[in-house]
This record gives structure tokens, sequence and C-alpha cells, in this order.
């Protein structure tokens, strides 16, 4: 009798209901936790909001709207793969995707090798005013607009009035169709590009620089290590996190690159120096074709999140962490 | 931390209704609400209209419309481009992402793109009200520039101003070199002879080339099109209209037979006349005659026109205007008609008001660009800001206008019109953005010598065939 009694009562108090406040309020060590813990996500709840907002929201809409076609003004319609079968066959765009990486290839490689070259340059002897002079001048253009700079490059570039061309001639030299020429228009554009960029790498450089213990620079130098050996052997290992860095946000970096073409060149002559983004603009701003910059926009997505997981698998065997 | 805490699937189950309202809303895509205007309130005097244009250049008519109206206040929304396209492009966007607008400018390039998507207003129950101020109007505009404002038998513009392309002149250029002024009927064979005296060889910066163009639609290598009776689209006559030709036009000889627009349904840009006129300036180019392409609406080519860098190039009234701001004198430049080749018709451009389909403030909005194209209006527009285009009524051309600037032969921007009927509208079908880069994008191939013009031009009749194809939504759909 006692035991059905006792077995009433749990049962009961298990049916009970339990208000939200009350099973947060309860004087116990499993309350306080549960405060504890609430507090944490309450902290966390405006980042998580904000990401599911304005970042998962948007790319899940735009996985959606990948597989429809929509105008903006008119209801829209599911196309099912069509925008992607029309992407594979789209000659412009596919050329977008090959110009953009050789783009990132080219301009973050150069990137890296002067930047390192700078940075190097300003650790020799000089004064202070000049290492500061040097630091400012090439890190300045970092801070202009990349359309600033396009359109800037493009006057100078002017294969009939520019001034690049003027001093080539007063060199004796035929003058070059910079952006006019399918074969020199994306080398422009990628000169553009570095000249503005490099500051940032020089800085980038100049900071990992900075992290080497001068211990094992003065070690390198009593075992003997100098010119090549020194940079291979010494200085490229010890500066490989920083150059890791300065690949994984330069190529997701080069690859988006809209500004400097789109001033210059307009992605011509023809497709030229066409980019990915440049196709991406002009499907979803100028013809309203939302759905088919859509599938673009999720390609590009794809393409950097596997050039980024290259890099990082890469840079297991090749950055070394002191 | 034991099953009572408030692990993260509870967390995240609490936060589920915000999170699935967020998502939901991605979820599938709705048509953009249709572009407000601002509320509607219950006093005149508090309409304010939201307008895309340059506060500047309407701020001189604005005390006369506001003693009229003085309910109404004008909110400007300044949107700049290199050409028409870019600015159609960016008020897409704008009305797409819910910017409100109730009026805005266009030119011919976006009258059909903002109509075929339903988002521009026809003004024909206004036009067909306020007949005495119509009569008035449209009795000093031709009728070339009214069906050009037409879609599919509607107005949805009344032409403020036009661009036909002409021939400009460096005048010092064709002196030094011996050259006689060209007569209006001189010809294709006129105009090399000329351009090729003019080309001078030299070092960057001291170059002289005969002729120059910018790459874009109108105004580029699109008059040699016509010139030599070709077309990107075959050009066909839409129903309707007659509502507007019987009542104002129904005396004017020049008004006969026209239509309810224009349409451009199948694309002939491979035709021989179009690819006999792509060589043309091709072989121009590969002469040296013509400097690399110039992208833009072509403010580097007035400063090489000015600068006696260059002896010819497409422009039309808004070139006088552009050159006298830019400091070059009254008699250093002058205008002809464009040479004659197969024939001599000229394509023009014509630029208005459009009102936004779903303004709240629709008579309000007629009222303003009524007194726009106002013969006080419009004589105080161009007063102030200069010929800075070429005014749709036809009396305003005359030598007082010109008398700053000049040219000497101004007379040729109406005479495009009237002496020469057969003149059309560059091809703007309600694709005409996307038409355009394909249009330049070959354009540049071809410059480049990447492709020959046959081949260039028969890469573009496939993609415009290709994008007919799959714009059928926005093409006519009355057909």
């Amino acid at each position: 009798m006692t035991d059905q009694v006792s077995k009433n009562s749990r049962s009961a108090r298990k049916r009970q209901p339990v208000s939200l406040v009350s099973w947060f309020a309860q004087n116990t060590l499993k309350g306080m936790a549960r405060r504890k813990a609430l507090l944490g996500y309450i902290f966390v709840a405006p980042t998580i909001l904000g990401v599911t907002v304005f970042v998962a929201g948007p790319v899940l809409f735009s996985i959606a709207l990948s597989f429809y076609a929509w105008n903006v003004f008119q209801p829209a319609k599911n196309v099912g793969v069509e925008n992607y079968i029309r992407m594979a066959a789209d000659s412009r765009v596919l050329v977008g995707f090959f110009n953009s990486a050789k783009f990132a290839a080219i301009a973050i490689g150069l990137q890296i090798a002067l930047g390192l070259g700078l940075a190097l340059a300003l650790r020799t002897k000089m004064t202070s005013w000049m290492r500061t002079y040097f630091r400012t001048a090439f890190f300045l253009p970092f801070l202009l607009s990349g359309v600033a700079t396009g359109l800037v490059f493009s006057y100078m570039l002017n294969s009939d009035f520019g001034v690049v061309n003027y001093y080539l001639s007063l060199l004796g030299f035929a003058p070059i169709r910079f952006l006019n020429s399918s074969e020199a228009a994306l080398n422009s554009v990628i000169l553009a590009y570095m000249w503005q960029a490099l500051g940032f790498s020089m800085i980038g450089m100049l900071g990992g620089l900075s992290n080497v213990s001068p211990d094992i620079l003065d070690a390198a130098t009593v075992d003997g290590a100098t010119g090549w050996n020194w940079l291979w052997h010494i200085i490229l290992p010890l500066l490989s996190p920083t150059i890791f860095f300065m690949a994984v946000v330069g190529v997701i970096s080069a690859l988006q690159i809209f500004d400097q073409p789109y001033a210059m060149t307009r992605g011509g002559p023809g497709d030229a120096s066409r980019t990915m983004v440049m196709s991406l603009y002009e499907a979803a701003f100028k013809n309203m074709e939302l759905g088919y910059a859509a599938s673009i926009s999720v390609i590009l997505f794809i393409v950097i999140m596997a050039v980024t997981s290259v890099q990082f698998i890469s840079g297991k065997k090749w950055v070394f962490y002191q | 931390m034991t099953n009572s805490n408030l692990s993260r699937r509870e967390f995240l189950a609490l936060s589920a209704t915000v999170g699935a309202s967020a998502l939901a809303a991605c979820s599938a895509p709705t048509p953009a609400p249709a572009p407000a205007s601002a509320p509607v309130l219950p006093t005149k005097a508090d309409v304010t209209l939201r307008v895309q244009g340059d506060e500047k250049n309407e701020a001189p008519i604005l005390p006369s419309f506001q003693s009229k109206f003085p309910h109404i206040k004008l909110e400007f929304v300044s949107v700049t481009g290199i050409d028409h396209e870019e600015v159609a492009s960016k008020i897409l966007t704008m009305i797409a992402a819910g910017e409100t607008l109730d009026f805005g400018y266009s030119a011919t390039e976006a009258l059909q793109v903002y109509a075929g998507m339903g988002l521009s207003q026809p003004l024909d129950e206004w036009v067909k009200r306020d007949s005495t101020e119509m009569a008035d109007f449209f009795s000093e505009v031709h009728p070339s520039l009214v069906q050009a404002m037409m879609y599919e038998g509607s107005l949805y513009e009344l032409p403020f101003d036009f661009n036909a392309a002409n021939m400009y002149i460096n005048t010092k250029l064709f002196k030094d070199n011996g050259i006689e002024f060209p007569s209006a009927d001189w010809t294709k064979d006129d105009f090399v002879s000329a351009a090729r005296k003019i080309s001078k060889p030299g070092d960057a910066g001291k170059q002289v080339y005969g002729f120059g163009w910018t790459n874009r639609l109108w105004g580029s290598w699109m008059p040699w099109i016509f010139a030599n009776g070709g077309n990107l689209f075959e050009q066909e006559e839409a129903p309707g209209g007659e509502w507007l030709w019987g009542t104002y036009y129904k005396n004017d000889p020049m008004a006969k037979g026209r239509g309810g627009g224009y349409r451009w349904i199948n694309p002939v840009a491979n035709s021989p006349a179009v690819v006999e006129a792509l060589q043309l300036v091709v072989d121009l180019y590969k002469e040296g005659v013509t400097p690399g392409m110039v992208l833009g609406g072509g403010s580097e080519l007035q400063g090489l026109l000015g600068d006696n860098h260059l002896g010819m190039t497409p422009g039309g009234g808004f070139w006088a205007g552009g050159l006298g701001n830019a400091g070059f004198p009254k008699g250093s430049f002058d205008v002809q008609l464009w040479p004659k080749w197969k024939n001599q018709t000229h394509q023009f451009g014509t630029g208005g008001q459009w009102m936004v389909a779903a303004s709240k403030h629709k008579d309000e909005v007629w009222e303003y660009s009524k007194h726009r194209i106002s013969k006080d209006g419009m004589q105080t527009w161009f007063d102030t800001n200069g010929i800075v285009t070429t005014p749709a009524r036809r009396p305003m051309l005359n030598a007082t206008a010109f008398a700053k600037t000049g040219p000497e032969h101004w007379q040729v921007f109406y005479d495009t019109l009237d002496k020469h009927p057969e003149t059309a509208p560059i091809p703007c079908p309600p694709i005409s953005n996307p038409m355009t880069t394909l249009f330049t994008n070959y354009t540049g191939q071809a410059m480049d010598f990447k492709l020959t013009p046959q081949a260039a031009m028969d890469s573009l009749q496939k993609e415009l065939v290709d994008l007919v194809a799959r714009s059928k939504d926005v093409m006519y759909p009355k057909k």
C-alpha cells in the first residue's frame, strides 16, 4: 500500500507541469547551471541571429534561387538545374572563371614575391625616416578604392594618348595596346591590382619578419648562411605562416575581383579580361537574371571553398609554426 | 552537464521560431513588392514626389512649377552611369530593392526595358485628357520621336530631347588638310578619303586620327549599319497608336502609316549590311585612321576632337554643349549629316520622363512632366543649362540657341528627322541591356582582330537568338 502511494506520488510529480520560468528559477545546482547556460546563449544570440539572417539566410536563399528563373518583377519559375546546364555551356562565364583563376595565380604569386622582396629591402640599413617614407609610400595605394585606381590606370595605359606609351615612345618602343588587346588587357589589370595590393603584402611580410627571433637569424649567420641559402632555408620557412595567410586571403580576394577590370576594360576587349564576378554582376544587375546569377555565385562559392581547402591541406606540408 | 540543463539542442529548439521565420522568407523567391511611392498624405500641400534626376539641372524650372502647384514638392534621387544601360541597371536594382520612386528620366535605351517589365505607366489617359496643351506640344515635335516613345500602342514618355548621330567635324584639321566642308549629301567614300587625309601617325600623344567612336549602342559604328541599310533586328511597327496620330498628327504627312511604337523581335545581326559596316570600321582601325576603341559616353573623344587630335566623330546636339562647356570655341567644330552609303538613314535616341506604374501620385507626376515639356518650361531649362542635348521642340533649335557654342550648321540636327523621315531609333527592345552588352562584346572581339567581322556577327546573331528565346516574358507579350 505504501509502495503504491509512493509510486502514485512520483508519477503525479512527473506529470506536474513545470513553467519555463520556474524551470530556470529552481534553487538547485541544476537550476543554477541552467541559468548560467542561458546567460551564455543570450550573449551569443545576437551573433547567431546576425549570422543566420545576414550570412546563412542569404547563402541558403542564393542556393534556392539558383534553381529558379526570376527577374524580380515577375513571379519566379522553378527551372530545376537549367541554370547550371546553361552555365556549363556559356563560354562567356567559363572564360570568366578561367580569367579569375589566372588572375589569382599571377597576382597573388607576384604579390607575395614582391611583397617579401620589399619587406626584405626595407630591413636593410637605412635611416628611420627613409624606412617610414617607403613603408608609407608603398602602403598608401592600398587605401584607395579599386575603381579610382582602375580609372587612373586606364588613362595612364591608354594606347594612343596614355603617359606610359608616351615614355615608351621616347625610348623608341612601339606603343602597346595595354587595354585594347586581348593579350595585354588582363595583364594590365593585374598590374593595376598589384600596384594597389602590394603595400598590404609588404606590411604583412614586415610583420612576419619582425616576429622572427633574432637569435635564429644570428645563429644562421654564425653558421654561414648567406644569400639564397639564407632566404630559402631560414627566412621562407620562418615566414611560412605569414605567406600562408597572404596566399589564403589573397586568393579569396582575387577570385572575387571586380572593380579594377570593370573600371579599366569592362571585361574587354571581348571577354579577354572578364572575371567571374563580372559575369555574376552582369547576369544579376544588367540582365536581371537573378536565378542565373545565383547559380554563378554558388559555383564561385564552391570554387573558393575548394581552392581554400586545397591551400589548407597543402599548408600542412609546408607551413612551419615556431 | 545533465539532460536537465539547457543543452545546445534545447536552445536551438527555443530559437527555432525566430530562425524559421527568417529562413522562411528566403525559401522561395517571390516577386518583389511593386515599387512603392511616398505615402499619400491627406492634404495637397504635403505631396512629395521622388524623382530620379539631377536637382541642379531641374532647378531652373522648379520655381515656375511650384508657383502653380505649391503643394507638390520634389525629392531628387541622383543616378549616374557611364551610359544609359548602366543607369537603367541601377534603377532596376533600386526598384527591386524597394526604393520608392514616382518618376524618372529615360532614353530610348530603357523605354522598352521598363515597359516590358510593367514598371512604367502609359500616359494615354492624361494625353487624351489635356488635349489642348498636348496639341501645342506635338505640333512642334517630329512624329519619329513620338513613335519611339510608344510601346505596344501606348505612349510612355513625352519626348523632351533627342540626339541623332551626325558627323562632328574638326574644322581646323579639315582646313589644314585642304578638305572642303562636306555637303549634306556626301558619301561614305568622301568620308573615308577625308579621314585618311587627316590621319597622321606619330609618337604617343601626338597622333592625329581621322575618325573615332566609342564602343556603345548609340553613335558607335551603329550609324554605319543604318547608312548601309542594316539593323541589329528587323524593325517592325507595333499595332495601335491611331488614337494619337489621328488626334495630333492628322495633317502631318510624316506621321502617315505610323504604328504604336517599334518592335525588334528577329535578330539580323549577321546580315551582309551589318557585317560590311563592321568591316569598314575594322579596316579603318587597321589602317591607323581610328584610335583604339574607347569605352563610355564619349567625353574622351570630345577632348581629342577639341584638341585637334581627331578629325571626325559621331555626335548629336549634346556635343555642342559638351564641347562648349569644355572650353572649345565656336567655330572649332561643326556638324554635318551622316554620309550616305546605300542610303542616308540616320539613327537617333530620344529621352523624356517616365512615370512609375506603382506611383500613388500619378496626377502630380503628370503635371510636372507636362510642365517640363511646356514651351516655357523647356525654354527656361535650355536657357539655363545650355544646349547639353537637343530639344525635341523644333522651333527651339534656332540661331539664338547655338549663338554661343555653334556649330554653324546646327540646322542639321532637326533636318536629320525632317529631311530623312526614314531615320529611326536605335534598336532597343525590352532586352536592350543584355543586347547592348553582347553588341559591345563582339564589337570588341572584331576590333581586337580575334574574330573576323563575319565571325563576330555570326556569334552575335546566335547569342541574340538565344537571348530572345529565353526572354519571352518581357518580349512583346501582347503579340
